[in-house]
């Protein structure tokens, strides 16, 4: 056995976030680490990595018992782990992402460039990986960040390498690099935990599985022995019948159209339209250029060329505010850093993009804002104790809520989601599409970005499928098979 | 090529030639080697406080302090140099480091140890460090008869026509240009600054760097203490007062990021350079003392709107035109 966990115990503040969990990770295996949101994955990461310390329960590294009381003994003791937000430094380069905090020095004490440069190159071309050792990470795709921290765990030597969603944002082409160099990670004598929402590919490339709910062991096993439903069951403590609830409505008349919209280096020739009760959805590989047209399209950057007509009239937008005005939103993939401010009240941020709406000469109106948050509480189902709560204190579902309801409360008839259901776990993804589906029915258009194909598929009437700022076709979701996006979106037909 | 032109330390020393071209034009004799030398002796103290202040701003921080502290540090060994003219300078100049130092590590036990954050802590240190100095002086000045000629001589030595001062700035350039690019310690406060959260996952102990990079700051304060005090040879309540936003805004010139983990340290010194240039070609140029400050102040936002515009973050590409 490389890793074995007994009785692990924490609390924060009286929440029990893990409660007596056993965790087995055997010699070179690649290990499933399963649970929705808030189940205690990433506390029993972090414990891992030394960032917390186990209120009770022991800690067997090679047979031999270990404290891990912080970051540094984490890494010495061989465990590395790569995490799903960037914990590269973006100014750095490749190099010293690297060496970070393991920099080599010469015999005089000074750091040794030239050695660690040859070294990261010898590495980078062992991996296969097409990356210059002195380019900044900031240059670098979101695979290639990967690269570089598989890379720094393995000149680490680390024995056990934790894996957290590397997937989330990668294309299908990278994710199949990325399970090759899982695999020679394995072959290599390593361990890996490996966490991920997205069970087809915990199927694929895992030997075992270990499913925590609500701080609790769920059940341990090998992946032979289980499927697909069994895991969500697990994860879910039920079953999970309706993933997408769709409901059949009757799409109406163009609502929405663009032509021949155009930013130098970022798109080109993006002409489509959107009718009323649609949900059309935009797939591509992550940096496609979808986000980047939905930006100019909000007013966030400006647009070199086109036009956009909304209702059969030609609108200019120049800034957010004149698509807010018009009846358009944009719900960025960056819900907390974009949507929401943390320190301002429920209250206030659901009220935060209608203030003129609820003031009277430049004085706002308490009244309405109570109103308002009242009516999208009750509409989003939002579990907020009183109004004036800190938004940053309400879970993170409870937090997305918040965001939409700041944007539904602009009244909206075209709102365009970014990865909406990006890193939440099944039960609030069902939510999500749920409440898509009854937004259609009242009448507003949708327009979603989504690198889940099977999100498209089960939600989307239309898909536009781009490649490289381009886009390659618009298909009819009923008639389109799965390959046949897949092929466009990689650019291979 | 394109690389060169895009570097902002390039652009700055353009700045800085075609500014000295410039006052060259008008006024020719500012730019004779006597007078450049001057230049170059007057922004020395300029040179090192940036560079220590720089090293606090890599890691998201400030350092108000510095100026209080120069001036409490200078303070203290005029005092002492009164009662006791008879030991040697040496004595003086260890003696003002380690004073300049054990108020640097006051600023960061506060900020590491007691959490209080690091703009409100330098600004208190700040006012106590300036109010000591009322305390310790009685307000009252110390002249340049009081000191001993030891003590005032060393600042006037110089070698190949060029002033103690200048060459203690060249030191100071190199020591931490090579603790920065060099040495574990700066390439941790490097990425301190630019991700905290992977510095600590990387096991970088973000307390003992806050009180390390004050305890830098506070030394160099101290240092420049001595210096000061000896150039001027005069130790009085005021001196320095306001020193600090000079400096910051040498750093930000020279492209320091206030953001943290971004930044070089020869462009830092080149940020004192400009800065240290206006401040000394002004006169020259017979431009009226109403208006020095207002203009300085101005060429050094341009020089900041030049650094962002030039700094701006590319958008990637992800189309290839045809």
């Amino acid at each position: 056995m490389k890793l074995e966990l007994k009785n692990i115990s924490k609390n924060f503040h009286g929440v029990k976030a893990l409660q007596n969990v056993d965790f087995q990770l055997k010699d070179n295996s690649i290990h499933a680490l399963l649970g929705e949101n808030g189940a205690g994955k990433s506390t029993l990461v972090k414990i891992l990595c030394g960032v917390y310390q186990p209120d009770s329960g022991t800690i067997n590294l090679n047979n031999q018992q270990q404290t891990i009381s912080n970051p540094a003994i984490s890494l010495s003791l061989g465990i590395s782990a790569i995490h799903q937000e960037s914990v590269m430094f973006d100014e750095l380069t490749v190099t010293e992402n690297i060496f970070i905090g393991n920099h080599l020095t010469k015999s005089n004490g000074l750091i040794d460039w030239g050695l660690m440069e040859s070294k990261t190159k010898k590495l980078l071309q062992d991996l296969e990986a097409n990356i210059e050792p002195n380019e900044k990470i900031k240059d670098l795709s979101i695979a290639q960040r990967h690269i570089v921290q598989i890379s720094r765990s393995l000149i680490h030597d680390a024995e056990i390498v934790i894996m957290d969603e590397p997937t989330a944002s990668l294309s299908q082409k990278e994710i199949n690099e990325l399970y090759t160099i899982i695999r020679n990670l394995k072959k290599q004598n390593k361990s890996i935990i490996f966490i991920s929402h997205k069970l087809d590919e915990v199927m694929e490339v895992c030997d075992d599985f270990t499913v925590l709910r609500d701080g609790e062991l769920i059940k341990f096993d090998k992946i032979s022995n289980t499927n697909k439903d069994q895991l969500i069951t697990y994860m879910a403590g039920r079953e999970v019948n309706q993933i997408f609830p769709k409901n059949n409505v009757t799409i109406e008349n163009e609502i929405f159209q663009v032509k021949d919209l155009y930013k130098k280096t970022q798109f080109k020739n993006i002409s489509f339209n959107l009718r009323k009760k649609e949900i059309l959805g935009f797939y591509g590989l992550v940096g496609s250029g979808r986000t980047e047209i939905m930006k100019s399209i909000f007013g966030i950057t400006k647009l070199d060329e086109g036009e956009i007509i909304f209702k059969d009239q030609k609108i200019s937008i120049a800034k957010p505010s004149d698509a807010i005005d018009q009846g358009i939103v944009y719900l960025s993939e960056e819900r907390q850093q974009l949507g929401m401010t943390g320190l301002m009240s429920v209250k206030d941020n659901i009220n935060m993009a209608i203030l003129d709406r609820n003031s009277q000469f430049y004085i706002l109106d308490n009244l309405k804002e109570i109103k308002n948050a009242t009516a999208m509480q009750e509409k989003l189902n939002i579990k907020v104790s009183y109004w004036s709560q800190l938004t940053q204190s309400l879970s993170g579902g409870n937090q997305q809520k918040t965001v939409i309801a700041k944007w539904l409360s602009t009244k909206p008839e075209v709102l365009i989601l970014d990865e909406p259901t990006k890193g939440i776990d099944v039960r609030s993804k069902s939510a999500v599409h749920e409440f898509m589906g009854e937004l259609v029915e009242e009448g507003m258009s949708i327009i979603m970005i989504s690198s889940e194909l099977p999100e498209i598929l089960g939600m989307c009437d239309r898909v536009v499928v781009m490649y490289k700022g381009l886009i390659k076709d618009i298909l009819d979701v009923k008639n389109a098979s799965s390959e046949q996006i897949v092929k466009l979106a990689s650019g291979e037909s | 090529m394109k690389k060169i032109l895009t570097n902002r330390d390039f652009i700055l020393f353009s700045i800085i030639l075609i500014g000295l071209i410039a006052v060259g034009f008008a006024n020719p004799l500012f730019v004779t080697p006597k007078s450049i030398s001057d230049v170059l002796t007057d922004t020395s103290i300029l040179i090192i406080l940036a560079l220590s202040q720089m090293i606090v701003i890599l890691i998201r921080a400030i350092d108000l302090s510095v100026a209080s502290n120069l001036a409490l540090s200078g303070m203290l060994i005029s005092l002492l140099s009164t009662v006791h003219p008879e030991l040697p300078v040496y004595y003086f100049i260890a003696l003002s480091c380690v004073i300049g130092t054990v108020l640097g590590v006051l600023n960061g036990v506060s900020i590491a140890i007691l959490k209080v954050p690091f703009i409100v802590t330098t600004l208190g240190t700040l006012s106590i460090y300036r109010g000591l100095i009322y305390f310790v002086s009685d307000g009252k000045q110390v002249y340049s008869n009081e000191f001993s000629e030891d003590f005032l001589s060393l600042i006037h030595y110089k070698f190949l026509s060029l002033s103690f001062l200048f060459w203690l700035a060249v030191a100071a350039f190199i020591v931490i240009y090579v603790l920065l690019n060099h040495t574990r310690f700066g390439r941790n406060l490097y990425s301190l600054g630019g991700n905290p959260d992977a510095a600590k996952y990387i096991g970088i102990s973000e307390n003992k760097y806050i009180i390390l990079a004050y305890s830098i700051s506070g030394f160099f304060a101290g240092l420049c203490g001595y210096l000061w005090v000896a150039r001027y040879s005069v130790a009085s309540t005021q001196i320095a007062i306001g020193f600090e936003l000079t400096v910051i805004s040498a750093c930000v010139v020279g492209g320091i990021s206030v953001m943290g983990g971004v930044g070089t340290v020869l462009g830092c010194v080149l940020g004192a350079l400009l800065i240290g240039l206006i401040r000394n070609a002004l006169p020259a140029v017979d431009i009226s003392q109403f208006w020095q400050l207002a203009i300085s102040g101005a060429i050094i936002l341009m020089a900041i709107i030049i650094n962002t515009k030039t700094e701006q973050r590319k958008e990637k590409t992800i189309m290839v035109e045809n």
